[in-house]
């Protein structure tokens, strides 16, 4: 009789099997019917089936009234159950601040659904939230507001700090570039733009302390013309929208 | 060193340069005619290589896309630095437009940093000159330490001093030795440098340059330096420490802070060496021009003008040549098939005149449109309007994901989808030029009127006739609006690329530089898209005359009433083979084989379509005034299966043509069969819902 069918389904129980599995040869260098039945809180006679059936995956090496061992294929499944729970439950308690039993069980539950993909960008994530230096900012701003309270709307305002320095400079008569008329001069004094759009900006010569001119807008009102440093460049509105500039009197 | 001279060296020198800085005219004036142009592998960005003599130096000319800078965001700028790492490279000659130096010498500064070795062409200094500027190149190159000319490329000044510049940088190279940022900046580089080099694999790009782009935080640099060297990790902390720093010091963000270090070395060069600045009325003529064409109330009325002469230009001038070019093929086709006896069936003969002929004639008949066409874009870029006129759209096309300067091609298209598809290249951003290039075909062409012609007549009232037209021209309008938008958020999906575009004054296009375009765009249809298209006509002329029907003999098959020799032939033929084999998928949209044959046809070119429906039907040679034709259909379909039938052909199929020139301007045959597939299986769908829910409808 062949046992070995290579791809036969592994149920969500049977992988969380694996994992104790992993878990007790990994913690107690064996693992025993008996002691899986303990830590999953289940009969020892429910427990068998399940083994004869991993078995018949070829995912462990069983016999009655012997150690549970892994076999190489067992392993790989199972490490790769636990790794997706690992980083499920960082994901929650660290990023999310989830109840640390809540958690664990959220992880157990997720981590027999979730695809690679997600996975792997959610360690991505977890890679830029390390690097990136405004990562460690949000993270902080975020945990602080949704430990201390509960109430999310109040601290999201918090989260504009940003928006709110800029409103405030807008309001002392600083103006968006879009906002200004044809004819209207203004001093740039902040590039909110990112990415490309910021890097082609400033390879164009518009830095803080330029001074640009709205020279007329498209048929439609947009796109803008400007004159900067004595050349004609045109950009959607959109774009100026990401440049802050002080109005200047007009002559 | 004499023997050496003897033989002669052999050198490579790149050119790069800002957009709009008469890069190319001054290539042009290096190179002469002696030049390729391709495109750079897998990639829509256009390549163009040439040689010179220089006594007996052989110089090797490549043009490099132009750029404002050297950073990873554009494809442009990815090849661009991509060449001139390249260590092959002896002189890069960095072009600027001497009217606006402080922009244009950005470029410069980071061509010093990568380390190459550079000459300066100060170009259009006679427009400077006359702003008013004066400069004492002389102390400038002083400074700089390497040779610098003031040239006027579109009139080729200054091209022997900048030759004989080539020879003295190459004979001396620097690698940007004299320029510095300033003191903070420059010991965070070179202790960052110091820390690469020891690291870094061979070859490597220079470890100073590297510094600097990591500080930049440059993604493409970032990826190869993960790939490349074991203790990155390590390294990106301590760049980020190095940023924060930075950061802290100049009181800004890393980007703004090396830019302004850049600008200050600049603006502090520009003060030694600038004797005298422009004037501030020296662009007075360029923007009283700009007051007039980009006015806001008759600015859009004047551009849909100059559209209608580029129209007018391209299709009603285009006619002529092309009917000359037709008679003569037709003469030429008499004339061969005269070789052999009258009634002669030899298939050599119906090789020459049906296949070869044919298909040498449909490459050259698009040659008068292309060749008028690229005329007046040349004309339209050159002499700074192109950009003026993506201003004034660009608020419409933007709204269907797509950019100002997709409006020239995308109108173009409703002459031909060919030369519009060729006209994308006056897109610089390589998603928004696919993007233009995909949904081309759905703006209806003139090839296709001719069926529009033969069937609305045939099946609709008088008064819903021009409805009729309208509609169709409407759908594929619509339907290349959509699809635009779903390729922006599919396929093509990603940040718009930024619209920031610059308005250069408008200048004399000169005769040269118009004529050299011109050229190199026509021959190179010719000889790219040339050969695709002769060959598919050769398959089709294969398709639908092999295998031949057999002698007719009595006995086994009598004569059919509605039946001819031609039909038959066609009929037994692959297309005809063909055709029924596709009958299960055209019945679905209400057309039987017979269509389907025709429909084979019309891939060779959409009007085709009409003369293969008078062959399937048996009526002999048909136009679209045909009354017999017309009638024939008439008692073989309903209107809605006329209307399912024209949906298709819109937007399926486009014709083979169009997939050659697709797979030459796009670089890949990956995008030219996309179109193609994609067009079809929407093109079907669309003509088997409107005539499955349309029979619902009527009942």
């Amino acid at each position: 009789m062949g046992h070995h069918t290579n791809d036969g389904p592994i149920t969500e129980s049977l992988e969380d099997y694996l994992e104790t599995i992993y878990e007790l040869i990994r913690d107690k260098q064996v693992a025993r019917v008996k002691d899986i039945a303990k830590i999953r809180g289940v009969r020892m006679a429910s427990v068998s089936p399940a083994m004869h059936r991993l078995r018949d995956l070829g995912l462990i090496v069983y016999n009655q009234r012997e150690y549970i061992q892994l076999t190489p294929k067992g392993e790989q499944v199972a490490r790769k159950v636990i790794a997706h729970h690992e980083i499920l439950r960082r994901f929650l308690r660290d990023f999310l601040h989830v109840d640390k039993k809540i958690a664990e069980q959220d992880a157990c539950q997720i981590e027999h659904h979730i695809s690679d993909q997600t996975i792997d960008r959610l360690v991505r994530f977890f890679e830029f939230m390390d690097t990136c230096p405004l990562g460690s900012q949000v993270q902080e701003m975020f945990k602080n507001c949704s430990e201390v309270n509960p109430e999310l709307p109040a601290c999201m305002e918090e989260c504009a700090r940003y928006d709110a320095q800029m409103r405030l400079e807008h309001e002392q008569g600083n103006s968006l570039l879009s906002e200004l008329e044809p004819g209207e001069k203004g001093k740039i004094l902040h590039i909110k733009a990112l990415g490309a759009l910021r890097q082609r900006l400033i390879d164009m010569g518009l830095l803080p302390q330029t001074m640009v001119e709205v020279e007329r807008v498209a048929p439609s009102g947009d796109p803008i013309w400007l004159k900067v440093r004595g050349f004609n460049i045109s950009l959607r509105k959109q774009e100026a929208n990401g440049i802050l500039v002080e109005r200047q009197a007009t002559a | 060193m004499a023997a050496e001279k003897a033989v002669g060296k052999k050198i490579k020198i790149a050119l790069a340069g800002n957009p709009n800085c008469g890069k190319t005219s001054l290539f042009n004036a290096l190179t002469g005619t002696h030049q390729r142009v391709g495109n750079y592998p897998g990639i829509t960005v256009e390549k163009k290589e040439g040689r010179y003599r220089d006594d007996d130096w052989e110089i090797e000319v490549i043009d490099l896309p132009g750029t404002y800078s050297l950073s990873s965001y554009s494809p442009e700028e990815r090849i661009a630095r991509r060449e001139l790492l390249r260590d092959d490279i002896d002189v890069v000659v960095v072009v600027a437009d001497s009217t606006n130096l402080e922009r244009n010498l950005y470029l410069l500064v980071q061509v010093m940093e990568l380390g190459a070795n550079p000459v300066l062409a100060l170009n259009m200094s006679d427009e400077a000159h006359a702003g008013g500027q004066r400069l004492d190149v002389e102390l400038m190159s002083m400074l700089l330490g390497f040779p610098i000319v003031e040239t006027v490329g579109h009139k080729g000044g200054g091209a022997k001093l900048l030759r004989e510049a080539i020879r003295r940088a190459y004979d001396n190279p620097t690698h940007g030795e004299r320029f510095s940022f300033g003191p903070q900046l420059e010991r965070t580089v070179m202790r960052l440098a110091e820390k690469l080099a020891p690291l870094l694999p061979q070859p490597s790009p220079p470890p100073r340059w590297l510094a600097i782009k990591l500080l930049e935080r440059d993604g493409e640099l970032g990826q190869w330096l993960r790939d490349n060297v074991a203790e990155s990790a390590g390294l990106f902390t301590d760049v980020e420490k190095e940023i924060e720093e930075l950061e802290k010091f100049g009181r800004t963000d890393i980007i703004l802070f090396i830019a302004d270090n850049r600008y200050s070395f600049l603006s502090g060069l520009l003060r030694e060496v600038r004797i005298s600045e422009m004037r501030a009325d020296s662009r007075a003529t360029s923007d009283f021009v700009d007051a007039i064409l980009c006015n806001r109330i008759v600015g859009l009325p004047i551009f849909f003008a100059a559209m209608y002469v580029l129209f007018w230009l391209t299709f009603t001038v285009g006619e002529w040549p092309m009917r000359l070019i037709e008679s003569f093929f037709g003469y030429l086709g008499n004339t061969i098939g005269g070789l052999w006896p009258a009634g002669s069936e030899s298939p050599l003969r119906s090789l020459l005149v049906d296949g070869v002929l044919a298909g040498v004639g449909g490459v050259l008949v698009f040659l008068p449109n292309i060749i008028l066409l690229f005329f007046g874009l040349a004309l339209m870029e050159d002499s700074g309007y192109m950009s003026r006129a993506a201003f004034l759209v660009d608020r419409f096309m933007h709204r269907f994901g797509l950019h100002g300067k997709s409006f020239v091609p995308m109108l173009t298209g409703f002459g031909c989808t060919v030369p519009g598809i060729m006209a994308t290249r006056t897109l610089e951003n390589e998603r928004d030029r696919l993007t233009t290039m995909l949904v081309l075909p759905l703006m209806s062409c003139g090839a296709r009127l001719p069926i529009y012609m033969l069937l609305i007549p045939a099946f609709f009232a008088s008064r819903w006739q021009a409805p009729m037209l309208f509609l169709i021209y409407m759908t594929g309008i619509v339907l290349a609006v959509l699809l635009a938008r779903l390729l922006r958020s599919t396929l093509l999906a990603g940040e718009d690329a930024p619209f920031v575009m610059e308005l250069p004054p408008y200048r004399l296009p000169t005769l040269r530089a118009v004529a050299i375009k011109m050229g190199q765009r026509s021959w190179s249809y010719v000889r790219k898209a040339g050969t695709i298209i002769l060959a598919i006509s050769i398959l089709m002329w294969v398709a639908t005359s092999f295998p031949r029907a057999p002698e007719r003999s009595v006995e086994q098959e009598p004569i059919l009433a509605y039946e001819d020799d031609a039909s038959r032939d066609l009929s037994y033929s692959l297309a005809g083979r063909m055709g029924k084999l596709l009958e299960p998928l055209t019945t679905m949209m209400g057309s039987d084989y017979r269509i389907a044959t025709a429909m084979l046809g019309a891939f060779a070119a959409k009007e085709v379509f009409v003369a293969q429906l008078g062959i399937v039907f048996s009526l002999g040679e048909a136009d679209e005034t045909s009354t017999s034709l017309r009638e024939t259909l008439r008692r073989h379909y309903t209107p809605l299966q006329a209307f399912a039938m024209m949906l298709f052909l819109l937007v399926a199929t486009p014709c083979m043509a169009t997939v050659a020139i697709m797979r030459k301007e796009s670089g890949s045959w990956k995008w030219a069969l996309l179109q193609f597939f994609g067009l079809t299986t929407i093109g079907w769908l669309l003509s088997v819902a409107v005539y499955q829910i349309g029979r619902l409808v009527i009942g």
